[in-house]
């Protein structure tokens, strides 16, 4: 069985690993001698014989390691071929064992389960590669499957429960299991402890790796609900499908289940260290499938399975380490800044008290005034009270007129206080004072311009001659290129021109570059349009109200709304017979409205500022009765505006 | 380099003054003005420009938190103030009693007859026209006032002259030499021309000075002058009584003088800015008066407190007056309108849109007060229904803003003055 070269460069790494493993050293000698003995397709014996000068009491050893890996080799290999055949079977093995391979793998690594889980699962849901042919996947097949897979954890379960004391005692080997070990090859303990030290350390890597993404995968609770989905992408994510590694098994029933000294070594921990990036699970069913594996399984301890089962990846669990809890120090001074305010607070508090006490005590408290001074009862519009309110304050006993001479000294509150009531802000805060912008002369202005320019010059200049700054090249234009570059223009004018022109154009780009850097973009220009459009209601709006014959042109009224909207206007229309009244609130610039409608008389029937706006978007309201329109505008708070146009419109048909 | 970009005042003081804020000698020996702009400058491009920003921000935050903090608060007045709101009270009672009955006796008037009077009335407002127009001097003529009697009329121009006309006939009676700026308003004596004796003082006018004269009727000359006043003075207003006189100022005061004592005895502040106009209530009782701070305030007399406070107005305002009937006031506002309060619902009855600018006056009919005239900026004056304040009448025909406007105390006859130098009379016709 002699192998092409193509196949032994692929053999050689492994080679070199075995020899490595074997010897605890890379020997290059070794190597190529392996490599020639697989190369020229020998038999085991020969090898060992051929290589017995390099290795010599290990060469047995070694040659079976070696074997043992180019048949992997080339079982990889063959894979593709045999992956039809052997797909069914691998199917109902994942089926069958997941919840064997998921124990028996979570001795070494107890959070790989749940990504294990899933690639089992995923068969099921999607169907296998298109070579496979579909109806091999009928419903009843899964169900079958399932039921296998159900009855078989029921029996694992069993088992385990008899075995539930774990054992670390060593055990012996199974009957069964020499067969399965057709090399007998034995490993040094010392050996066979790194390897399983091996193997732990990278089972955690990939636990830690696994949680990793389970974490992730709960954060998206979206990508958990379709498992096969992330199932497929872990399998993407191992690397190499698994497949392969168990057509490997089927060809090739060599376990790689190493037992010494009664510690059965996991093959996942074998597997591992010999492929790095195959997962070990499909290897795995293989061997779980088989019954000596039992007394390895006796070793783990039984709650593994329940926490295989049970686990739940998105609960977070608190670490059995409480986190070490830090020093918290105070920024310097914290407590000084909150004794002072609580000392300015006193302090002001202290000072109102005064201030009140002393108003108390030169004049009458605030809040009885004010209940005195309120009228006793709400009188209607045109009744005539008995007394006027302001009146009866300062004689509460009563008055009468029969008296004829009024020199009465009972009058209640007069006194010869003069009141300072608290003063109020305007409402429109108009008094920030007005800052002329400074304007200069012509002449003020080139001067200022001037100096500046000098200013940056020299700087540039002194940069310069301290070396801070490479020393412009000179400045060069058509009309004083002779000058500049005399000798090399004489030389080659028509080079030194392109330069020239270069130059100048480099120049114009940076300019129109600077230019365009400086302008206002797309985005910008509008806001600032609209910012101009706007009015600052802050100050008051703007309103005026128009009065219109008629507005029952269509044209007419989409002016109206068209610039209200464009313009930012709020308002009303109120559409009556005659009179239609068109408030708008807004900008005092947008005399357009009239514009518009010219030829139909419209008078502004008045135009001031109001506080704040009263109405929303411009709308069109029609209404039949005058009461109605008035309602409307009643309902907005300014029924003056109608009421006015109303009358004028009265006055104007009257004369 | 940075010194030279910092921008320092050229005015000497503030350099100085700057300096001193900044903790540096403000002069040094034989330092120059413009040695000290450059110190300054150059001690500014060291701590920054801020530190003085600073100190001036510091210093507008502080007024402002002492404002804020502003509350009630009571000095006492002098003695004679007592006695003035005694007598006020003594004199104020009896005539809102006296009002008050004569509005019953006038609700006793069958509605019909009182519809038809006030559709009379209307008609004849209706009907008003410019009777004459007088060109009242070389400068804007900022205030009229009819005599009580109607016979005369008083105006004020900015020349600083006050003149009085016969009216109907608009003759120039007298010219009234004291004041040498804007004259804001002369007015007369509620009694003068007819029980006041001529040698009495009968007119008081304000300028914008600050100066307020009083004047009698036989003479050219102040009868005498109230000092007082260090800013302008925008209105003045005779009590009903003719005992004291009114007069508002923009250091945001109003005062009240007692022209039988001739003393203040009363300076009421207030107003957070300037105060504008007053005017008193028919008893004598009360006193209104309208800020440029856009808020009104109503002020008893007898006990001196504000009793209320007219808000509503978004901008300054410019005039204010009492209905004959006792409860409505109306004032009229920079942001063009015109309010109607009512005393006895203390609130805003309505809000007339009157003008298309600034509203400088507002007066009610003084017999009835059926009628509301306002004038304002847009060269018009407007005449309103009082109940219900829908426009009666737009007087047009000035050139100019209209000033001033005073209706005569029989209610014939409208006066208008402008600022294209004329004043008008309207006349029903």
């Amino acid at each position: 069985m002699a192998l092409s070269k193509r196949e032994l460069d692929e053999l050689k790494p492994w080679i070199e690993k075995t020899v490595k493993r074997v010897l605890g050293f890379s020997e290059p000698t070794v190597v190529t001698a392996a490599l020639n003995c697989v190369g020229k397709g020998m038999d085991k014996k020969k090898a060992a014989d051929h290589l017995k000068p390099f290795l010599d009491d290990s060469t047995l050893r070694f040659v079976d390691k070696l074997f043992e890996a180019v048949e992997e080799g080339r079982s990889s290999r063959h894979s593709k071929s045999s992956s039809d055949r052997s797909r069914k079977r691998e199917l109902k093995e994942v089926f069958g064992d997941d919840s064997e391979i998921s124990k028996e793998s979570s001795g070494v690594k107890k959070r790989r389960i749940p990504r294990f889980e899933e690639v089992e699962e995923e068969p099921e849901v999607i169907p296998g590669p298109p070579s496979e042919s579909p109806g091999m996947l009928t419903k009843l097949q899964i169900k079958q499957m399932m039921e296998a897979a159900t009855r078989q954890i029921e029996e694992r379960k069993k088992q385990l429960s008899f075995i539930s004391p774990p054992t670390p005692q060593p055990k012996t080997p199974s009957s069964s299991q020499p067969e399965r070990l057709p090399i007998g090859n034995t490993i040094q303990p010392s050996q066979a402890a790194t390897f399983m030290n091996d193997a732990i350390e990278k089972a955690r890597k990939a636990a830690e790796l696994q949680a990793r993404i389970q974490a992730q995968l709960a954060l998206k609770p979206g990508l958990i609900g379709n498992a096969n989905m992330v199932g497929l992408a872990n399998l993407h994510a191992m690397g190499i499908a698994p497949p392969k590694v168990e057509l490997k098994d089927q060809t090739k029933p060599t376990p790689l289940i190493l037992d010494e000294q009664g510690r059965t070594v996991d093959a996942t921990g074998k597997e591992i260290e010999l492929t790095h990036r195959m997962p070990t699970l499909k290897a795995n069913i293989r061997a779980v499938k088989r019954e000596q594996f039992k007394q390895q399984l006796k070793e783990k301890p039984s709650e593994d399975m329940e926490s295989n089962t049970f686990f739940d990846p998105r609960v977070s669990i608190a670490p059995s380490q409480r986190q070490r809890r830090t020093f918290k120090f105070h920024d310097k001074g914290k407590f000084e800044k909150i004794a002072q305010r609580l000392r300015t607070k006193a302090q002001l508090e202290k000072l109102q008290a005064e201030i009140s006490q002393a108003a108390r005590k030169t004049g009458i408290h605030t809040s009885t005034r004010l209940a005195l001074i309120a009228p006793k009862k709400e009188l209607k519009e045109g009744d005539i009270p008995e007394i006027e309110w302001w009146d009866s304050y300062i004689i509460p006993n009563g008055f009468d007129l029969t008296e004829e001479n009024p020199k009465r000294e009972d009058y209640f509150g007069i006194t010869n206080l003069v009141e300072h009531p608290a003063q109020l802000n305007p409402p429109v805060d108009n008094d920030t004072p007005v800052t002329l912008g400074v304007y200069l002369t012509k002449k003020e202005q080139k001067k200022l311009r001037r100096q500046t320019r000098r200013e940056a010059q020299k700087e540039l200049q002194e940069k310069v001659r301290l070396g801070l700054m490479p020393p412009p090249e000179p400045k060069v234009r058509i009309s004083n290129l002779m000058r500049v570059l005399g000798t090399e223009a004489v030389q080659d004018p028509t080079k030194v021109e392109a330069h020239v022109r270069a130059q100048m154009a480099k120049r114009q780009k940076a300019h129109e570059e600077a230019n365009a850097a400086r302008k206002l973009t797309a985005e910008q220009r509008k806001v600032k349009k609209i910012k101009k459009l706007k009015e600052d209601i802050s100050q008051g709006v703007h309103i005026s109200v128009y009065r219109v014959r008629n507005l029952s042109n269509p044209a007419k009224k989409f002016k109206i709304e068209a610039n209200a909207g464009q313009l930012y206007l709020t308002g009303v229309v109120v559409l009556h017979k005659d009179v239609n009244v068109v408030v708008v609130e807004g900008d005092d610039e947008e005399s357009d409205e009239e514009a518009v409608k010219k030829t139909n008389k419209c008078v502004l029937v008045w135009e001031g500022t109001a506080k704040d706006r009263s109405f929303g978007e411009m709308k069109f309201k029609q209404c039949p009765t005058e009461n109605m329109a008035r309602e409307h505008f009643k309902k907005h708070g300014a029924e003056h505006y109608w009421d006015l146009a109303l009358s004028e419109s009265v006055l104007e048909s009257t004369d | 380099k940075r010194a030279r970009q910092i921008n320092v005042s050229t005015d000497d003081s503030e350099v100085k003054a700057c300096l001193r804020a900044l903790g540096e000698p403000i002069t040094l020996f034989g330092e120059g003005p413009a040695e000290r702009r450059e110190r300054l400058r150059n001690i500014l491009s060291v701590v920054g420009t801020d530190a003085l920003k600073k100190t001036k921000k510091d210093d507008e935050k502080s007024k402002k938190s002492k404002e804020e903090y502003q509350q009630t608060w009571y000095h006492e007045g002098p003695n004679s103030l007592k006695v003035a709101r005694l007598w006020i009270a003594n004199y104020s009672l009896p005539r809102a009693m006296k009002r008050l009955e004569e509005a019953r006796l006038h609700k006793e008037i069958p509605e019909t007859t009182r519809t038809s009077q006030m559709q009379e009335l209307h008609k004849s407002l209706r009907s008003l026209n410019n009777f004459c127009s007088q060109i009242g001097d070389d400068r804007p003529i900022s205030y009229c006032h009819f005599s009580p009697n109607s016979k005369m009329l008083a105006t004020a121009c900015w020349s600083g002259l006050c003149k009085l006309w016969s009216v109907p006939d608009c003759n120039l009676l007298h010219t009234l030499r004291g004041h040498n700026t804007n004259v804001g308003a002369i007015v007369f004596h509620p009694k003068s021309t007819v029980s006041l004796d001529q040698k009495d003082v009968n007119l008081a006018s304000c300028a914008a000075d600050g100066s307020v004269k009083l004047w009698s009727l036989d003479s050219d000359e102040p009868v005498a002058d109230i000092e007082g006043h260090t800013v302008r003075v925008a209105r003045v207003m005779w009590h009903p009584s003719g005992r004291f006189l009114g007069t508002t100022c923009y250091d945001r005061s109003w005062r009240l003088w007692d022209l039988e004592a001739q003393e203040e005895i009363l300076h009421q502040e207030g107003h957070s800015m300037g105060v504008y106009d007053i005017a008193f209530h028919q008893d004598g009782s009360l006193a209104g008066t309208g800020g440029l701070d856009a808020f009104g305030r109503v002020w008893d007399l007898r006990t001196g407190r504000c009793i209320m406070f007219l808000e509503g107005h978004l901008k300054e305002i410019y005039g204010i007056n009492f209905s004959p009937n006792g409860y409505h006031i109306a004032t009229g506002s920079g942001d063009n309108t015109c309010k109607v309060w009512d005393l006895r619902q203390r609130r805003c009855v309505y809000t007339i849109p009157a003008h298309q600018n600034l509203v400088t006056g507002v007066k009610f009919e003084p017999i009835h007060g059926n009628f509301l005239l306002t004038g304002a900026y847009d060269n018009t004056a407007k005449i309103w229904t009082h109940p219900g304040w829908s426009p009666l009448k737009t007087l047009a025909g000035h050139e100019g803003k209209v000033m001033g406007l005073d209706i005569s105390s029989d209610g014939q006859l409208i006066a208008t003055c402008s600022y294209d130098r004329t004043f008008k009379l309207w006349m029903a016709e």
